[in-house]
């Protein structure tokens, strides 16, 4: 078992290193094409951070008093139910509204020691029938007066804005990195057909002398996988580095600050990383599997 | 040992390599295959090995149908067959030993197996003396013998050859058939394809003749034609 495990070591990095240029190419591709799939993640994580209050069609929020007593709570909802102006509304209490708090400022533990969830107010998510801005902005006037009520807001064009924008470039991104996973894949199959191409009189010996298919078709199949492995590897530094330099600036950046939760969590940058990795590893399969069932056969 | 029943191989486009080729080979016997270019003798071999599958008719190899032979058995099959050919087919790369380990290292035989096996069969060859060199520093009729000693380190029942001595000059060709009979008196079938009109006819064993893919002679103890 140790010696097979050798061989399949040895073989997988001579055909690597007798086709470095290639492999090079092939490692450099996966790791771009995983880049620009990360970095669509990652703006799409970053609007939706941003933006966490209103997505789902959420078109204002109108904030209770952390006091507010339960009459005045009962009165806003008998007029959310009532209205034909109102398509939905969701409750957020003061729990679920501090487990939010505790999301968006997961890389802040100092802030998040020193809130209690009594001083988060509650709040209702309101969906309204027409997204039209007049009509909801005159619908959410109704509130503002009201008994308990402590503020409404409306998002405004800038959030809107961002939305839109970073609907555009994620997708863009995401289309672009499909295109090049594609061509990845047909340079880890290109690089796994050339190796199999230059051991063709070692690849006749073993069938001659009767290996078995396994035996023969493993390192060139590990020959793949390592280029997508590495490349998933090399693209987490690469993709960190666009968290830190671009996204990470964009949320602090005193211009437009309305965007402090344009960010990326940690947990959702690991599960990033793990994606990348995944998908890199299953096109690399997918290719030298391919190539070796195209070319190696019995 | 060998048995064909009814066996034909055509290819694409018409051409009928093998027509309904039948022949029995016993254990331990040594069969010549003689005919023309294009006869169909090399399809022959390819057939034993399972190289081909035959388009009809059923072959069997140490009792097993090995048309029926799933593919994943195909290497076991080829442990119990060895063969040599014209061009050698050594790995340049190689020195004479490791080209013979080779063959045993890709099976999966351990390492106190391959350094007592190795240095016997090149004793057995005549290349104790060669180990070392690599496969350009040798002659043709040695390059030949490695070879035969990497069909044969396996002990394998059958060795297959198609024209072993087809490059070499007939001085040469006459070492290469006394090993290649050594190897039959241990008790190995072998089935050699062959133009040697002198080779055939001083050794006198079985010749099978093909003409355009049929068995037009099959003699014990036969001459080259």
């Amino acid at each position: 078992m140790i010696r097979k495990l050798r061989y399949l070591f040895t073989a997988t990095f001579s055909n690597l290193w007798r086709n470095a240029t290639l492999t090079i190419a092939a490692i450099l591709t996966v790791m771009i094409s995983l880049v620009l799939f990360g970095t669509s993640l990652m703006v799409r994580y970053a609007v939706d951070n941003a933006t966490a209050r209103w997505q789902g069609g959420i078109e204002f929020v109108v904030w209770m008093n952390a006091d507010a007593s339960p009459q005045q709570d009962a009165a806003i909802r008998e007029t959310l139910d009532e209205s034909p102006q109102i398509k939905d509304w969701t409750y957020v209490d003061q729990e679920a509204a501090y487990q939010e708090f505790l999301e968006l400022f997961e890389d802040n533990p100092e802030l998040r020691e020193n809130v209690d969830p009594s001083i988060l107010p509650p709040s209702y998510r309101v969906v309204p029938t027409d997204p039209d801005a007049d009509v909801v902005a005159e619908l959410a006037d109704q509130f503002r007066t009201r008994a308990g009520v402590r503020s409404v807001a409306l998002p405004t064009e800038v959030i809107k804005e961002v939305q839109r924008t970073g609907d555009i470039i994620s997708t863009r991104t995401l289309l672009f990195s499909l295109i090049l996973v594609v061509a990845a894949l047909l340079l880890i199959l290109n690089t796994v057909l050339i190796a199999i191409g230059a051991r063709r009189r070692e690849i006749e010996v073993m069938k001659l002398v009767g290996a078995t298919n396994w035996f023969i078709r493993l390192p060139f199949m590990f020959e793949g996988v390592v280029c997508g492995l590495l490349g998933g590897a090399l693209s987490i530094p690469a993709v960190w580095w666009i968290r830190r330099s671009i996204i990470e600036e964009i949320s602090s950046s005193e211009a437009i600050n309305l965007l402090t939760g344009f960010r990326v969590a940690d947990s959702e940058f690991q599960f990033i990383a793990i994606v990348l990795v995944g998908l890199g590893c299953a096109v690399a399969t997918f290719g030298s599997v391919l190539a070796v069932s195209l070319h190696l056969d019995v | 040992m060998i048995k064909l029943e009814e066996v034909t191989k055509s290819y694409k486009g018409n051409v009928t390599a093998l027509a309904g080729a039948s022949a029995d080979i016993g254990k331990g016997e040594f069969v010549f295959l003689v005919g023309p270019s294009g006869s169909g003798k090399s399809t022959f071999i390819r057939l034993l090995n399972r190289e081909e599958r035959p388009s009809s008719g059923k072959i069997y190899v140490a009792g097993k149908d090995i048309g029926q032979l799933s593919s994943w058995k195909v290497p076991y099959l080829r442990r119990n067959i060895g063969c040599i050919f014209q061009d050698f087919k050594l790995l340049p790369k190689k020195t004479v030993a490791e080209n013979v380990a080779y063959a045993l290292q890709v099976i999966g035989r351990p390492n106190h197996v391959i350094q007592k096996q190795v240095p016997a069969i090149l004793e057995l060859v005549g290349l104790s003396n060669k180990v070392d060199r690599f496969p350009d520093e040798l002659s043709g009729g040695e390059q030949q013998r490695v070879s035969i000693a990497r069909a044969f380190v396996n002990r394998p029942l059958i060795l297959l050859a198609d024209e072993p001595t087809g490059n070499l000059d007939p001085a040469t060709s006459v070492g290469i058939m006394r090993l290649l009979d050594r190897i039959n008196r241990t008790g190995t079938t072998v089935v050699m394809a062959t133009h040697d009109r002198g080779i055939v006819d001083t050794m006198r064993r079985r010749v099978i003749e093909l003409d355009r893919g049929s068995i037009v002679r099959d003699q014990a103890r036969g001459v080259y034609e």
